[in-house]
Parts: structure tokens; sequence; C-alpha cells
């Protein structure tokens, strides 16, 4: 502790007596010390940085400001036209409502296109016509066997003609025939209207956006159903062709038929 | 720079400290001051407003007014071509409303008058067994298909008793009754069915006529499911006609097949018969 004092008294009495030099020095520190220099750029008084943030700002409002202001009264316009007549929000959920409506529609024509419509009333006939009202094509494979139950057999090949036995064959093969495609008109048919019912329920719940892809869908569809009908129209005219041809085959029957009785004729009157 | 300063104010403070006259420290000091003001004068500053930031300002000046406008210009240009493509050439209002006065036209010009062709009263028999029967088979009703099987019976009689006739024939008979009582009750049914799309039809045309673009695209959807649904109607009718088409082909052809049978025996009896002679 002492020795602190000491020293300090020391230093004391070496500042006193160097108290003009310690002055003089301290004067010139002060004088020529390199001061760090206050930025510019946080200088309010620079006058010209500030006029140049100044025409900044105005051009920012004049030009960038007003082109922006343009183009949003532009999209404003856009926005209002598309929201009011191109795709106004109230008539979008009209739409979907109605198509909701319309679904009850589907289900009643699905409903009416399966209404029992049996009448058979014997053992034979019933069973032919259990298998055709089915709307099962897996009960095509029974078809042909409960026809002949009702319409009967093919003749033996001794008991007629050959031109009977193949007008016969023809017209049991085109009749099974359309019965099998009646079979599977209605299975597909069936399976059009579940469709429908389908892609109205996704109508529904569409966008306009997207309602377009399940029109596009739908109209494939009505495509498809289309050669569907077809497909049942043409089955329809073979057995129309069919008659046709056995109304031919009739007359030509009972020509070759005349024939050969006029011939027989003729052997009797020749023997007698 | 800091460091020569340092060295310097180190130099001229011993000197300083050391020099006892008054006129050695005024010149040591004025001296040193000149020394340190030198070392410590800072390297001459480019004048940054002027060239720096001025120029800057000016670029950015110029980006604003140049290229910024421009591209500004440019979008409202744009903007303003996709508007007028949309409200006069894709969408314009008039045409919309237009299209939505043609539908109501139409509806005004045809829907009654269809509707009246349709309904005219087709009813033509006389009789009171075949009247009755007429009116069933033309009221698209499916709730009475059992007085429609007793008119039906009523005018072309019942299947004959087993006394009456051989199987054959009740068969054939029983089956042909079936397959046009099928279809007459599949027609019923059609019959009821096309009033509902008919109604559907002047559902979507009713909504059709207040539709925007952007809701038309539902109606046609759902007007092309109807067309799907309408075709498999369609469809079932096609199915009857076939039923009752190959139906009448088979009894037709099941007698050629008796007609056979019997000509083979009639053959068979005659040769008996000579046999004996």
């Amino acid at each position: 502790m002492t020795r602190i004092q000491f020293l300090w008294s020391k230093v004391r009495a070496w500042l006193g007596a160097k108290k003009r030099a310690i002055s003089v020095l301290a004067l010139v520190l002060v004088l020529t010390f390199p001061w760090p220099a206050r930025g510019q750029l946080l200088d309010p008084c620079c006058s010209l940085l500030a006029a140049g943030l100044a025409s900044i700002q105005a051009a920012l409002t004049n030009v960038v400001g007003r082109a922006l202001n343009r183009i949003l009264t532009v999209d404003t316009s856009i926005n209002q036209y598309e929201q009011t007549v191109v795709w106004p929000a109230n008539l979008i959920a009209q739409a979907q409502s109605l198509v909701a409506v319309l679904q009850g529609n589907l289900r009643q024509i699905q409903t009416l296109s399966r209404v029992p419509v049996g009448s058979a009333t014997l053992a034979a006939s019933q069973q032919l016509e259990q298998l055709l009202l089915s709307r099962n094509p897996n009960n095509i494979v029974q078809t042909s066997s409960a026809y002949t139950a009702l319409y009967g057999a093919l003749p033996a090949p001794t008991a007629t003609s050959p031109q009977v036995l193949n007008r016969v064959d023809m017209a049991d093969a085109t009749a099974q025939a359309a019965l099998k495609r009646a079979i599977e008109i209605d299975a597909l048919a069936d399976l059009e209207l579940q469709a429908a019912n389908q892609l109205n329920q996704s109508i529904q719940s569409a966008a306009p956006g997207s309602a377009p892809i399940i029109e596009a869908q739908a109209d494939a569809w009505l495509m498809r159903a289309h050669a569907y009908t077809q497909s049942a129209t043409a089955d329809l005219m073979r057995l129309r062709a069919i008659e046709l041809a056995n109304a031919g085959s009739d007359i030509k029957l009972g020509a070759a038929n005349t024939t050969s009785l006029r011939q027989a004729l003729a052997n009797l009157l020749q023997h007698q | 720079m800091h460091l020569w300063y340092a060295v310097f104010f180190v130099a001229l403070a011993g000197g300083v400290f050391r020099v006892r006259s008054g006129k050695k420290l005024m010149a040591l000091t004025l001296t040193g001051a000149l020394l340190l003001s030198f070392v410590a004068s800072p390297l001459p500053a480019r004048a940054q407003v002027q060239n720096g930031i001025l120029g800057s300002i000016q670029a950015v000046l110029g980006v604003i007014n140049g290229l910024i406008q421009t591209a500004l210009v440019a979008i409202n240009n744009v903007r303003i071509a996709l508007s007028n493509l949309e409200q006069i050439v894709v969408w314009p209002q008039q045409l919309i409303n237009q299209a939505r006065g043609q539908v109501l036209l139409l509806i005004a010009q045809y829907r009654n008058l269809m509707w009246s062709l349709l309904h005219i009263r087709l009813h033509s028999a006389t009789l009171p067994a075949p009247q009755a029967f007429e009116v069933l088979i033309r009221d698209h009703q499916v709730n009475n298909f059992s007085a429609l099987s007793t008119a039906y019976a009523n005018n072309y009689g019942l299947v004959p008793l087993a006394t009456d006739a051989n199987s054959s024939d009740r068969g054939l008979t029983d089956m042909d009754d079936a397959m046009a009582l099928d279809s007459l009750k599949v027609l019923k049914a059609s019959d009821q069915a096309t009033d509902v799309e008919i109604q559907t039809a002047d559902s979507i045309e009713n909504a059709t006529a207040q539709a925007a673009p952007g809701s038309a695209p539902f109606f046609t959807a759902s007007a092309i499911v109807s067309c799907i649904s309408s075709q498999a109607l369609t469809q079932r009718m096609l199915a009857a006609e076939l039923r009752q088409e190959a139906a009448y082909l088979a009894h037709r052809n099941t007698l050629l097949k008796e007609n056979a049978n019997n000509t083979n025996l009639l053959r068979a009896v005659l040769v008996n018969l000579l046999q004996h002679q």
C-alpha cells in the first residue's frame, strides 16, 4: 500500500514538472489526430442527395404508380366482367342445383327401366321368359336349351327336305341370336343408366372449367350407347331379313312341290 | 496511417519532454504538429456525391423512365387487348343476351306446338273391350299391369286348356302372349320415361335461357348424360322388339317343324295303308 502511494506521489510529481509539455502534446494530439469522418449518406444536409431521392419518388409516383393504376383499372374491369358476365357465381350455383334436381329424373328413369314385365304362365315359356328378361349375360348359355324346350328341336334329316331343314335351322339360329342379343342389350342399358347417374353426380360437384371434361366423357359414353343401339338394330334387321327370306322360300317350295305333284299325277295317269 | 501517426507522436513526445527552452519547445511543437498533420491527413476523397450517388440516381431514374415504364405500358396494352378480346370477341355481352333471347324465342315458338303434337289423341278402338285395352296400353302408367293382362285376355283370349290343345300349341300361345304383353308393359314404362325425359329437356332449356357462358357447360354435360339415359331406354325398347320378333320367327319355324313331322307321319300312315291293301 505504501509502495503504491509512493509511486503515485512520484507520478504526480513528474506530471507537475512536465505540465507544460503535456499540455502542448495534448493540444497537438487534439489538433492533428485523424478523427473518423462523418458519413455523407447519413448527413441530412446533403441537398443533392435529397433532390435525387425526390426525383426518384416523383418518377415512381408518376411513371410506375400511374402505369400500375391503369393496369389495375383494366384488371378490375376484366375481373368484374368475368365475375358478372362470364362466370357469375350465382348462375353457376343455380346450374349445379338444377343438375341435382335432374338426378331425380335419372333415378326415376332407371326405376322405370327395371319394372318387372314377366307375363308367361306355363312352365316352359316362363323359364325362357325369365332368362330373356334377366338382364344377366351369364344366362345366355342357358337360352338355347330353354328355346328348344319351347319351340322344338330341328326335325330329323329324314323327316324333310334339306332345303326345309336349312331354313328351319337358320330361322332358329337367328331367333336365338336375337334373344341372346336382347339379354346383352338389356345388361348394357343397365350399365349405361348406372354410368349416367355417376356422370351426373360428378357434374354437380364440377367447376365450370372441369364440367367440359365430364361432358367429353359423357359424349364418349353417348357414342358408345349409339353403337350398342346400332348393334341391336342390326339384329332386328337380321330377324326381319330371315322372315322375308322365309316368305320367299314358301313360294319357292310351293312351286317345287307343285311341279313334283304335277309329275306324280302325270305318272299316275300314264300307269292307268 | 495510424501507425505512422503513433510513431511520430511518440517521437514528438520524447522531444517535448527533453526540451527545456521555450523557443525550442515552440519550434519542436510546430514542426511535430506539421509532420503529424501531414501524416494524419487523409487521402484526397473522391467526390461521391457528384460522381457516385448522383450517377446512381440518374441510373435509377433511367431504369424507371425507360425499362419499367416501357414494360408497364406493354403490360397495360396486353391487358387492354385481353379485355377487348373477352368483351368483344369471346364473350360479347350483346351476343350472350341475344343467345338467351334466342332460347326464349325457340321455347315460345316450338314447345307448346310440340307438346300438342305429342299429345294428339290416337285412341281409335270402337268396341268396349278394345277400347278398354287401348286406354291401358296408352296410359303411361306402370302400376296397372294386372289390368292390362286382363284386358289383353278379354281381347285375345286365354291360353287353351291342356284338354283343348297339345302342349306345343299351348306353349307357343303362351309365349306369344307373354312376349306381346312384355312389350306392351315395356312400352308403358318407356312412355312414362319419355315424359320424364321431356321434363328434363324442358328444365335444361329453361335454365339455358338464363345461363352464362360459365354455367352453360353444366347444362351441356347434363343434357348429354340425359341422352345416354335416353339411349339406354331406346335399347330397352329394342330388346323388347327383338324378343317379340324372335318369338314370332320361332313360332313360324315351329309350325314348319311340326309340318315336317306331320308330313313324315302322314307318309308313314299312307305307306302302311297301301301295304295293307
